[in-house]
C-alpha cells in the first residue's frame, strides 16, 4: 500500500499544479529569507572577527607582562624584546605570521595647535603577510623603512585639512619616559575597511616609531596569525612558555578571544541578530503553516471521496503527509538554493553599506560580504521541510476523522 | 636723677625692640627678588622625577637672562638636544628630529616637563611677585637649624596659577627653605623644599631643590644645579629663535 | 449592489474556516511587521530622545564666541547674566536651565576608595531646582539623592561609579582651574547615583550644584550655557530660530543651536541604522506578503466552480467581480483589523514595558543611545499602512484569479478542480 500511496501522492501533486505550486512557493520564500538572513549575520560576524584580526589583536597577541596593569598611563616603557622574541616565534609551526606593532598616542601639532590621534609604528613589509596593505592605501603609498613619512587616515586627513605631501610634527612620550617630536611627511592616505581607522590613526614605519620613542629595537605588542584550524588558546599558552623558557621573561600572551571587550562584542551583535532571525522563523513558519492548512481544507470533499472509497484513517494521514513532506522538501528546495545564489553572489560583490556605516564606531567594515555556508542552508532546508510537513500533520489527521458523509458535503 | 634713669633705661628697652619689628613682608619679598634675581646666569645640573614607574633623570645646561628669558638644553642622552626657551609669556620647544618649533600657549603650558612634577606653566611668567600677590608677615618658625619668616602671599588676580603661597624664609640668609602653593582655602598643590645650598658671588642660593605635586601620590622631582655662575657676559643671540633651530 | 454586498457578506461567514484562516494569515503578517516597525523606530526614537533628555537637551544657548572653542572648554566666553534669559524664555513659555560645564581631575583617596588615584572628568554644574524641568535626572537616580543648592555635593553616572568603586558617602576631590586660570579643589561628597538610560551619560556623568561650582570658578554669576525644553514633536529647527529671534529681539548677543546641530558631536548614526532597518522591515513585509497572496489565491481558485456556477446563473461578470473583491476585501479587512489590533496589543506591552538587553550592552559604543530597555513606540504611520496594505493586497491578489476565471469558458469553470 505504500508504494501506491507515494504514487498516489505524487499523481495529486502533479494533477493540481497550481495549488502545489502555491503552497510550495511560499515555502520557499521563507526559506530562501531566512538563508539570506542568517548568510547577512555570519558575513557580519565574519568579518568583525576578520577586522579584530588584521587590524587590532591579530589571532594572538603579545604584549609586556605589566602592560595591562597600567593601561590607563600608557606606559610606552613597558616594552617586548622583539629580537629576542622574533626567531622564537619562527620556530613554532603553528604561526603563519608575525608583526611587530607599537600603539602610541600622540599630538598632532599643526600651525599651533595640537590635535589627540593614535600612532601607529608597523613594518610594512612584514605586514604584507598579514593583511593586504595594498588595499588599505587610497592615495598615495605606504611609508618606507628608513624615511621620516606617515600613512594617515583619509578622514583624518580630511579634517584636518592636510594632503600628500604635507608635513606634520608628532609630538609624544617616550620609552624613557621623557617627551619627543618628530615631522614626518604624509606620503599616503589610507582607506581601512573600519572607518574609525581612518578618523584617528596615522601609521609611521617601525623603526622610526622605535627610533623616536626611544624604544632601541623593543616593540610595543606583537601581533599573529596562526595556520587554518590552529587551537588559539593552545597556541598562546604554547608561545608564553616557549618565550619564557628561552628568554626568562614572561610576557602577557593571549588569543583574541580572551581580550575580553573586542570579541565580546561579536557575541552581542550576533545575538542581536539571531534574535532577529527567530522572528523570521516564526514568521515563515506562520506562512507555511497556514499555507498547508489551506490546502488540507481545499481537498475537503477529495478527502471524503478517498474515504468512502475505503482509505483508511491513518493512510490518508500518511497520503497528505507525503504530499506536504515531497511539496515543501522541493519547495524548501528551491528557497535555500535561490537564498545561496544570491548569497554567493552578494558575498563576491558585497553589499555596500559605506553611507550607512560612516560614523560608527564599531569594528565592521564598510562593505559586507555575505557567508556562504553550507551548514547554515542545510539546518534552513532540514527545519523547512520539518516545520512544512508537521503544519500538514494536524490538519490532515483531523480530515482523517471526518465522516466520508460530512466531507463529501464539504464545499 | 634716678628718674630720669629709669626713664632712659625703659627709652632704651623699647628702641632696643623696635628693630625686630621692623621689617615688612614686602621687603623680605623684595630682599628674596633681589638675591635670585641676576642680570645673567650659566648652570648646568640634573633633574630626577620619581613617579609609580621608578626614577628618570635627566641633565642640562640653561642660560638665563633678567626675570623673563630662559634657555635649558637638555644634556642627558634620552632628551640630547631638546631644548626649552622661555622669552616674556611664550614658550617653544625645540626637538631634533622635527623640523619646526613647538609653541605652547594656553593650555598646553599646564602640561608638566619631562614627566616631571614642574609644569611648562611653573616655569613662564614674571618674577614678579609683589605685582601679583599681597604679602603678609605671618611670624616665625623654626624649619630644623633654620630661622624662618613665614610669609603668606595672597593673589590679588584671578590670571595667577597659585592664589596662596606660604613661603619660610631664612631670617639670616633669606634662602626660602619651604614654600607651599595652594588653593584659595588653603588645600596644598605644590611644594618646593630647598635640600641643600651653594654660595656663588656672595649669595646663597638652592643647590638641590625637591619639588613635588601634593595631588598626586609618589612623585617628587629633585632639581640638582651642578655649577652656576651669575652676572657674566653673554650672548644676547643665545635667546633667539635662530639659536634654538641651531 | 446591495445585492452583491450581501453576497459577499452571506459568503464570508458561509466559509468560516476559510475565512479564518486566510484572515488569520493577513493578521500575523501585519502583526509581525508593525512589531518589528515598532521596535527598529522605537529603537532610534529612544536614542534621539535620551540624547535629548540627558545630553543636549533641545535647544542649548551659548555666548557667540564659546562654540569654536568649546572642545576647550572656556570659561571666559560665558553667558553673564543667564537667571535674566531664563525670565525672559519663561515669559514667552519655554523652560530653561542654567549648567556650566567644565574640565577637571577628579582625585580619589585611599580611605574611599583603596587606593589613590585621578581620572579626567568633564563636570556639569547644574541648578538643582531647574535642571528636572528640562533633563530628567532625577527620575534615574538608583541612589542616595539629588544635588541639593550650595552644597559640596556630586551626583555621579552609575557606570562610572562603578568603575571606579565610588559609592554614595564617598569623598572625592575636583582638581580644576577657574575662570581666570587659578588652581581650585573642590571637595565634594558623592551624594547620588544615577542610573539614566542613556550610556554615554552614565559613563562619564559628574555633576555639581551650579551655585558652590561658580563660587569656586569665580564665574561671577556667569554660566557657560543654558539648556532649553521642548517638546518632543515640534519643528527643531523652526524652534531654534524662534527661541533666537527672542534673544536677538531682546537685545541678547547669545546664540542658540537645536539639538541636531549639537548632536553632531554625538553621533552620526541614525542615518546609518535606518538603511538597516529599512532592509529589514522589508523582508517582513515581503513575507507577509507572500503569506497573504499565497493563502488568498487559494481561497480563490478553491471557488472557480462556484463562480462558474454564478456565471451559468446569469449574473453579470461585473457583479460576480465586484463580489469576489468585496469578499477578498472583507477578509482583508478582518485580518488587517485582528492584525492592528493584535501588534497594537503587543505594541501596548513594548512601548510600557518593553524588552530588557542590559547584560548586552554594557561596554558598547554602537552609538545608539538606547540602554537596557529597547522600548516600543507608536509609530501610526506604521499600523496605518499594515491595515490599508493587508486590505488593498488581499484584494489585488483576489482581483488575478477572478479575473482568469471570469475569462474562462463557463464549463471550463464548472470542472476547475
Amino acid at each position: 500500500m505504500k508504494m501506491k500511496l507515494m504514487r498516489v501522492a505524487f499523481r495529486n501533486i502533479a494533477r493540481n499544479m497550481r495549488r502545489s505550486i502555491l503552497s510550495g512557493s511560499a515555502i520557499a520564500v521563507a526559506a530562501m529569507s531566512i538563508v539570506l538572513l542568517f548568510a547577512l549575520i555570519q558575513g557580519m560576524r565574519d568579518d568583525m572577527a576578520n577586522n579584530l584580526k588584521t587590524y587590532y589583536t591579530g589571532e594572538i597577541r603579545l604584549q609586556n607582562a605589566r602592560y595591562e596593569e597600567f593601561e590607563r598611563y600608557n606606559p610606552i616603557h613597558l616594552t617586548l624584546d622583539w629580537e629576542k622574541i622574533d626567531p622564537i616565534l619562527a620556530q613554532e609551526s603553528f604561526v603563519k605570521a608575525v608583526v611587530p606593532r607599537i600603539n602610541f598616542p600622540a599630538n598632532l601639532y599643526i600651525k599651533g595647535t595640537s590635535h589627540a590621534v593614535m600612532g601607529v609604528g608597523a613594518d610594512f613589509a612584514r605586514e604584507a603577510a598579514f593583511q593586504d596593505t595594498a588595499a588599505i592605501v587610497k592615495e598615495g603609498r605606504l611609508p618606507q623603512a628608513g624615511r621620516n613619512e606617515m600613512l594617515m587616515g583619509s578622514a583624518l586627513a580630511r579634517d584636518l585639512e592636510l594632503k600628500l605631501g604635507d608635513r606634520v610634527t608628532l609630538l609624544s612620550n617616550t620609552a624613557s619616559r621623557g617627551s619627543n617630536a618628530i615631522t614626518l611627511e604624509i606620503v599616503g592616505l589610507s582607506a581601512f575597511p573600519v572607518g574609525a581607522l581612518n578618523a584617528r590613526y596615522v601609521w609611521v614605519p617601525l623603526d622610526r616609531a622605535q627610533k623616536f620613542l626611544l624604544m632601541g629595537t623593543d616593540t610595543q605588542e606583537i601581533l599573529i596569525l596562526l595556520q587554518p584550524r590552529t587551537d588559539e588558546a593552545e597556541a598562546a599558552s604554547i608561545i608564553r612558555n616557549d618565550i619564557l623558557a628561552i628568554t626568562g621573561v614572561d610576557t602577557d600572551t593571549r588569543s583574541w578571544k580572551d581580550i575580553n571587550v573586542l570579541y565580546s562584542l561579536i557575541d552581542i551583535a550576533q545575538y542581536i541578530y539571531y534574535l532577529i532571525g527567530i522572528f523570521f522563523f516564526l514568521l515563515g513558519s506562520t506562512v507555511i503553516i497556514n499555507t498547508t492548512m489551506m490546502v488540507i481544507y481545499e481537498r475537503m470533499r477529495e478527502i471524503g471521496t478517498l474515504s468512502a472509497l475505503g482509505m483508511q484513517g491513518h493512510e490518508l494521514t500518511g497520503l497528505f503527509l507525503m504530499e506536504g513532506a515531497f511539496i515543501s522538501s522541493i519547495g524548501a528546495a528551491v528557497g535555500v538554493i535561490a537564498g545561496m545564489c544570491i548569497t554567493f553572489y552578494l558575498g563576491k560583490a558585497g553589499l555596500d553599506f559605506t553611507d550607512a556605516m560612516s560614523g560608527i564606531d564599531m569594528e565592521i567594515s564598510s562593505i559586507l560580504y555575505p557567508h556562504f555556508s553550507i551548514w547554515s542552508a542545510l539546518f534552513v532546508y532540514v527545519y523547512a521541510v520539518v516545520i512544512s510537513t508537521a503544519a500538514t500533520l494536524i490538519p490532515s489527521h483531523k480530515a482523517s476523522k471526518i465522516e466520508p458523509v460530512e466531507a463529501l458535503r464539504y464545499i | 636723677m634716678k628718674r630720669r634713669m629709669v626713664f632712659i633705661l625703659i627709652a632704651w628697652v623699647c628702641i632696643a625692640q623696635l628693630p625686630v619689628f621692623a621689617l615688612t613682608a614686602e621687603e623680605i619679598i623684595g630682599k628674596i627678588d633681589d638675591i635670585q634675581t641676576f642680570s645673567t646666569s650659566v648652570s648646568s645640573g640634573e633633574i630626577s622625577a620619581k613617579d609609580r614607574f621608578g626614577v628618570k633623570s635627566s641633565t642640562f645646561k640653561a642660560w638665563t637672562r633678567g626675570t623673563s628669558d630662559s634657555l635649558i638644553e637638555f644634556t642627558s642622552l634620552a632628551e640630547k638636544g631638546q631644548k626649552v626657551l622661555r622669552t616674556k609669556n611664550e614658550l617653544y620647544l625645540f626637538y631634533p628630529d622635527a623640523q619646526e618649533l613647538i609653541r605652547l600657549q594656553g593650555a598646553a603650558l599646564r602640561q608638566s616637563m619631562l614627566g616631571t612634577d614642574i609644569s611648562y606653566e611653573d616655569m613662564t611668567g614674571e618674577k614678579d611677585t609683589l605685582a601679583q600677590y599681597t604679602a603678609v608677615l605671618a611670624g616665625q618658625e623654626t624649619l630644623g637649624t633654620h630661622t624662618c619668616h613665614v610669609v603668606v602671599l595672597t593673589a590679588k588676580t584671578r590670571s595667577v596659577a597659585y592664589p596662596m603661597q606660604k613661603l619660610w624664609i631664612d631670617t639670616q640668609s633669606y634662602v626660602v627653605w619651604k614654600s607651599q602653593y595652594s588653593t584659595q582655602s588653603g588645600r596644598l598643590l605644590k611644594e618646593l623644599e630647598v635640600l641643600e645650598t651653594q654660595e656663588i658671588s656672595g649669595r646663597l642660593l638652592s643647590r638641590k631643590t625637591k619639588i613635588s605635586d601634593k595631588t598626586r601620590k609618589d612623585t617628587e622631582t629633585t632639581l640638582t644645579i651642578t655649577s652656576l655662575e651669575i652676572d657674566i657676559a653673554l650672548d644676547p643671540r643665545i635667546f633667539s629663535l635662530e639659536n634654538l633651530t641651531w | 449592489m446591495k445585492f452583491v454586498l450581501s453576497l459577499a457578506f452571506k459568503n464570508l461567514t458561509r466559509y468560516k474556516r476559510r475565512t479564518l484562516i486566510t484572515a488569520i494569515a493577513i493578521a500575523v503578517g501585519l502583526m509581525m511587521y508593525i512589531m518589528v516597525d515598532s521596535m527598529l523606530v522605537g529603537a532610534e526614537f529612544e536614542s534621539m530622545r535620551n540624547l535629548r533628555w540627558y545630553e543636549t537637551s533641545s535647544v542649548r544657548i551659548h555666548h557667540p564666541d564659546y562654540w569654536k572653542e568649546r572642545l576647550q572648554l572656556p570659561l571666559d566666553t560665558s553667558i553673564a547674566d543667564p537667571y535674566q534669559v531664563v525670565r525672559l524664555l519663561d515669559g514667552q513659555g519655554i523652560v530653561a536651565t542654567v549648567r556650566t560645564t567644565f574640565a577637571a581631575d577628579m582625585l580619589l583617596f585611599a580611605e574611599d576608595f583603596g587606593e589613590d588615584g585621578n581620572i579626567s572628568t568633564l563636570v556639569t554644574a547644574v541648578d538643582p531646582t531647574l535642571d528636572n524641568t528640562v533633563f530628567h535626572f532625577e527620575d534615574t537616580l538608583v541612589e542616595g539623592r539629588f544635588l541639593a543648592p550650595g552644597e559640596n555635593a556630586v551626583v555621579m553616572g552609575s557606570w562610572l561609579a562603578e568603575d571606579i568603586g565610588a559609592k554614595v558617602g564617598y569623598w572625592v576631590t575636583l582638581l580644576t582651574r577657574g575662570n581666570g586660570g587659578f588652581y581650585e579643589a573642590m571637595d565634594m561628597q558623592i551624594v547620588g547615583i544615577v542610573n539614566c538610560p542613556n550610556p554615554n551619560v552614565n559613563r562619564t556623568l559628574v555633576m555639581v550644584p551650579l551655585d558652590t561650582a561658580s563660587a569656586y570658578l569665580a564665574m561671577d554669576g556667569a554660566a557657560t550655557e543654558l539648556d532649553l525644553r521642548l517638546s518632543d514633536g515640534v519643528d527643531i529647527d523652526e524652534q531654534t530660530t524662534r527661541v533666537q529671534q527672542i534673544l536677538t529681539s531682546a537685545g541678547m548677543d547669545l546664540v542658540a543651536y537645536s539639538w541636531e546641530e549639537l548632536a553632531q558631536d554625538y553621533l552620526a548614526i541614525a542615518t546609518a541604522k535606518r538603511g538597516g532597518s529599512s532592509a529589514i522591515l522589508f523582508l517582513v513585509f515581503i513575507i507577509a506578503a507572500v503569506g497573504i497572496s499565497n493563502t488568498m489565491l487559494m481561497a480563490i481558485y478553491e471557488r472557480i466552480r462556484e463562480l462558474g456556477m454564478m456565471r451559468a446563473l446569469g449574473m453579470p461578470d461585473k457583479d460576480i467581480r465586484l463580489a469576489f473583491l468585496f469578499e477578498a476585501g472583507g477578509i482583508g479587512l478582518i485580518g488587517s483589523l485582528a492584525g492592528v489590533i493584535l501588534g497594537v496589543l503587543v505594541n501596548v506591552f513594548m512601548v510600557e514595558v518593553g524588552l530588557d538587553f542590559g547584560f548586552l550592552m554594557r561596554d558598547m559604543d554602537m552609538g545608539y543611545r538606547i540602554q537596557s530597555v529597547l522600548r516600543g513606540v507608536w509609530n501610526y504611520k506604521a499600523i496605518v499602512i499594515a491595515l490599508v496594505a493587508g486590505i488593498v493586497l488581499s484584494m489585488l491578489v483576489a482581483l488575478v484569479p477572478t479575473q482568469r476565471a471570469l475569462k474562462m469558458d463557463i464549463p471550463e469553470c464548472l470542472r476547475h478542480q
